[in-house]
């Protein structure tokens, strides 16, 4: 049995010994007792806090239980937030506003003010800055632009299309997509200039990438344009993100560019380096928002997501990577939608990933814990009476929010027909900072809106059928070997055709679309910034002047990469040497040579 | 009946967006138009050679990912440098093209760009009343390649108007050097996979010099491959899609679709495969469609010089491997997917079935899918170094 089907049975398994603990609760007075007892604790343990209005309020919501069976069914069943199996939450109190005030009510009645001497902290900004455009000095001079009033810099960067599929900007073809959709990036002299002025060794910075197929050569040339600006002392300060999620391109995004197997062994490769040399580096970001964007339905998303976790867990487990090491270092991205699904989607996931990380992994608590970023649906969005978006966005990110996400993004309304503008970008980051910040649903009080019988039916359901999608993978020989079958890939596409097909019949309906349309569409023409082509000439210019300044030793540099390819070692240190004088497209290709090249699934 | 519209759809290079255009292209189907598929990430180069080789009326381009101006102004340059002017160019892609990028692109010769919120109806109906009158008289051939993607629509079209063969081409097939192998196996077996990795090995064998003089001389190869169909129906002609060696100006590849004939070939194969076979190519590879157990039909006529069983280790009991007639005809069975647990009992099992016939036939495994493979090596071997003063020979008059 491979470790999903182990992943199963952990579940299965843990769900039983939950009845036990229920019925052990109601039959073993003692065990009932001390339930109660614990329970009566941690009640009294929560602090009170006042909404603005004065409203008193506990900082967490628990159910109003006092029966030893139902305690025992919710503190196994769903744990309190922040503690296993971590139903509510990977963390104690989420986006709680942090305590300025406690008034506790004393047995006597009397209220005592305790003032913190903590200043308000403002929050770190929830906003993730996702830009790339043009060149790399056009891309940095944006990020000091959305930075200039921040105290924190989390840089996320998206790349062109030359860049996503590991080839040069002066291969044949690829002119007009050169600095289009996000950044050019050739060489390490490219990487220096996209974060130019930024402290990459500083706790304030993170920079986040959006790159899979070319990971490992990206992540290299990051390190080695930190290493040129701050000396190799910066490596273990290295704070961000690559995503490097290969299966998933695989099964919906189509930017592979090496064979699975050894784009798999790349990734390992790299992984073993950035857990063991940058502690605090994420080197790779196990996504299903693809996998929803291609037209999953959000059970298949998540059931992708987390099993394609699973398969790396395993393949890092096998490499001789600690599960301590590597299990902190990995985290989740989700698609949220508007079915129903996604009122519990995440946190059926989170409970999942911690049983089968603990069980089946033996992870410790923090090597447990499954860490979200949310992104809002683009799918869901019409370019059709366009302003609907807005409701659409903020009804999402409210199911986001109620899964606990740890950080989310939420989509501008006329993503539809343009690049996000300006104006639509702000109307949607306001969008989670007024149901943050501004209204009372989730700074006050923790559980506020989990636990409805509803969502307790969604989760049952969803769980089962996630359980049965495992079944099925394990059945098909695993992960890689479903993979290989076009398994996911093909449920992926029916959904998607089920999804359109419903919308043309009406059975799906879309406001402004296939109801209540007012029949005159009101998108605004758009002008769109393009990338000038004496800019994408430059880029060709620089390139052609750097493979010239390194060709006598370039040749040399990816034989010896070759030569580690081929031998089985660790590849991602020699990695390192190429990117100091070979191009991306001169190390894709000469990988490509050794391991062959991706053959793509329709 | 008139024959159905063929066209090309592809997403260009550097863009893996394929959700619009799969289900644009099921779409496609359900209304009648044969759709050759390239896939996504296709450079300029791929889509026009692949339209001018499978002569389509138009090519349907879905671009997410910027770029796109340049991109579908380069298609129809090189279409028109090529000789290729008659295969128009349309496509979309949401809300990425702007009005403004449209009218840019009409002018640089793009037939229509299809906005965010068009109806597949919509899309439908353009193919069927701009690309669906029969062509008129076409003039002359710019280059031998366009040439014979004309003569092999001709036999096409010939067919779906009447059943019967047109005459001039039931000759002169002996005088031939050109080797044909012909691939067939059930679907799922990996023929398409294996076909693109012996034409990396082709191609490699005698790779092109900078020697001018020696340039002209290097081997090519032609594909000719098949998708299912329904008389008066669309099909998904796929294979090119996964297809990643055989992009390339040294393989001439032709989809074709059954339109109704059982088998697994066209009714138009076997003069196509005639055509094909004088046209001057060193190989020519025919893959039928995922067949069951019948034979290959054009066997017998010896036309094809070697013939491929291509198996799945998954067949099912050893009983079923009595049934399969192309155990007893192929000249070589690949096993591939040996990499599979049950491969090893695949193999003892189709060894002792081809002991009874006691030919000497081959029986090779093969893992496609990986680079580098030793077992394809050796089925290369097997096909590119059979006796070549035999070819020809063998070949019975039509």
């Amino acid at each position: 049995m491979s470790k999903l089907g182990q992943v199963v049975e952990s579940v299965e398994k843990y769900n039983r010994f939950v009845l036990d603990q229920v019925k052990r609760a109601r039959t073993d007075q003692k065990f009932g007792r001390d339930l109660l007892g614990r329970w009566n604790d941690i009640k009294a343990k929560i602090p009170t806090m006042r909404a603005p209005t004065g409203l008193p309020l506990p900082r967490l919501a628990l159910p109003e239980i006092d029966e030893p069976g139902e305690i025992a069914r919710f503190l196994f069943g769903e744990g309190l937030p922040g503690e296993f199996p971590f139903l509510n939450g990977a963390y104690r109190e989420m986006y709680l506003e942090p305590v300025r005030e406690v008034e506790s009510f004393e047995e006597n009645g009397e209220t005592k003010k305790r003032k913190t001497d903590k200043k308000i902290p403002q929050a770190e900004e929830p906003t993730r800055l996702f830009s790339g455009l043009m060149l790399a000095e056009d891309t940095n001079e944006r990020f000091h632009y959305l930075t200039r009033h921040q105290r924190t810099h989390r840089l996320s960067t998206a790349f062109d299309g030359p860049t996503l599929y590991g080839i040069d900007s002066d291969a044949d073809g690829v002119f007009g997509k050169i600095g289009e959709g996000g950044v050019a990036i050739d060489t390490v002299e490219d990487m220096v200039r996209l974060y130019d002025g930024f402290d990459l060794g500083s706790a304030n910075f993170s920079a986040s990438m959006t790159i899979s197929g070319p990971a490992p050569i990206i992540m290299a040339m990051y390190i080695a344009a930190a290493k040129r600006r701050f000396g190799p002392a910066v490596v273990p300060k290295l704070r961000g993100t690559i995503q490097a999620d290969i299966f998933k391109e695989v099964q919906a995004q189509n930017e592979t560019i090496f064979p699975i197997e050894p784009s798999l062994r790349f990734l390992t490769d790299m992984v073993e380096f950035t857990t063991r040399e940058m502690p605090r580096w994420y080197p790779i970001s196990i996504s299903g928002y693809h996998i929803g964007e291609a037209g999953s339905t959000p059970v298949q998303q998540a059931a992708y997501t987390l099993s394609n976790g699973f398969a790396y867990a395993e393949m890092f487990a096998v490499r001789g990577i600690p599960v301590d090491q590597f299990g902190p270092r990995l985290s989740f991205f989700l698609d949220c939608g508007l079915d129903v699904e996604y009122i519990a989607l995440a946190r059926v996931s989170r409970r999942i990933w911690a049983i089968g990380m603990r069980e089946v992994f033996g992870a410790g608590p923090k090597a447990q814990l499954y860490k979200l970023h949310t992104q809002t649906s683009g799918r869901s969005l019409i370019a059709a009476e366009f302003k609907n978006n807005l409701t659409r966005t903020a009804a999402e990110l409210m199911l986001a929010y109620m899964n606990a996400t740890n950080s989310c993004h939420s989509n501008s309304a006329d993503e539809p027909f343009t690049t996000p503008s300006e104006e639509w970008i702000r109307l949607a980051a306001h969008g989670q900072a007024i149901l943050l910040e501004e209204s009372g649903i989730f700074k006050h009080t923790m559980n506020m809106l989990s636990g409805s019988p509803g969502m307790k039916a969604v989760e049952r359901a969803i769980e089962a059928a996630i359980l049965d999608e495992f079944r099925e993978i394990e059945r098909l020989g695993g992960v890689l070997a479903a993979v290989e079958d076009r398994y996911q890939r093909s449920q992926i596409q029916n959904a998607s055709h089920r999804y359109e097909q419903q919308i043309n019949e009406g059975v799906r309906p879309i406001i402004g679309l296939n109801r209540y349309r007012n029949g005159s569409d009101d998108i605004p023409e758009v002008k769109l910034a393009r990338t000038p082509r004496k800019k994408q000439q430059l880029q060709i210019d620089r390139l052609v002047k750097f493979k010239k300044k390194n060709a006598d030793k370039s040749k040399r540099a990816l034989d010896k990469l070759a030569g580690v390819v081929e031998s089985g070692q660790n590849c991602f240190p020699e990695l390192l040497e190429a990117v100091e004088i070979c191009s991306l497209g001169q190390i894709t290709g000469r990988l490509q040579e050794v391991v062959g090249r991706f053959r793509p699934m329709v | 009946m008139a024959s159905p519209i063929r066209i090309l759809t592809a997403v260009p290079i550097c863009d893996g967006h394929d959700s619009a255009i799969n289900t644009i292209n099921l779409e496609f189907i359900r209304h009648g138009i044969e759709v050759v598929y390239l896939g996504y990430h296709r450079s300029v180069g791929d889509i026009v050679r692949a339209a001018i080789q499978e002569d389509v009326r138009a090519i349907g381009i879905s671009s997410y990912n910027g770029g796109h101006i340049e991109f579908f102004a380069e298609v129809v340059a090189l279409l028109r440098k090529k000789g290729a002017a008659d295969i128009k160019v349309f496509g979309g892609g949401g809300g990425t093209i702007t009005h403004e990028d449209a009218a840019v692109m009409r002018r640089k010769g793009v037939d229509e760009i299809f906005f965010a919120g068009t109806s597949l109806e919509e899309m439908v109906k353009f193919v069927h009343q701009r690309y669906g009158k029969p062509r008129g008289k076409r003039g002359c051939a710019k280059t031998s390649d366009i040439e014979l993607a004309h003569k092999l629509t001709e036999i096409e079209d010939g067919f779906s108007k009447s059943k019967r063969r047109s005459p001039k081409l039931e000759t002169a097939i002996l005088k031939s050097v050109t080797r044909v192998i012909g691939f067939t196996g059930p679907g799922g077996a990996g023929k398409t996979t294996l076909i693109d990795e012996l034409v990396l090995r082709f191609l490699n064998k005698d790779r092109p010099t900078s020697d001018k003089a020696t340039a002209g001389r290097q081997s090519r190869i032609a594909i000719l491959s098949h998708d299912p169909s329904v008389i008066g129906e669309g099909a998904l002609l796929g294979d090119r899609a996964t297809m990643i060696n055989s992009q390339n100006d040294r393989v001439y590849m032709r989809s074709m679709a059954t339109r109704g004939q059982p088998g697994g070939l066209s009714p138009a194969t076997h003069d196509c495969l005639a055509l094909l076979a004088r046209s001057g190519f060193d190989y020519v590879i025919i893959e039928t469609v995922g067949t069951g157990q019948e034979a290959m039909p054009f066997q017998k006529n010896g036309i094809v010089d070697q013939t491929v069983l291509v198996m799945n280790p998954d067949y099912g009991s050893r009983l079923q491997l009595q049934k399969i007639v192309m155990l007893d005809l192929a000249n070589i069975v690949v096993v591939n997917k040996s990499d599979l647990q049950r491969a090893r009992t695949a193999h003892t099992e189709i060894e002792q079935r081809l002991e009874q016939n006691r030919r000497a036939q081959r029986l090779v495994d093969t893992v496609a899918k990986r680079h580098r493979d030793p077992g394809v090596d050796k089925l290369f071997g097997l096909i590119s170094t059979s006796d070549k003063s035999k070819r020809g020979k063998e070949r019975k008059k039509l």
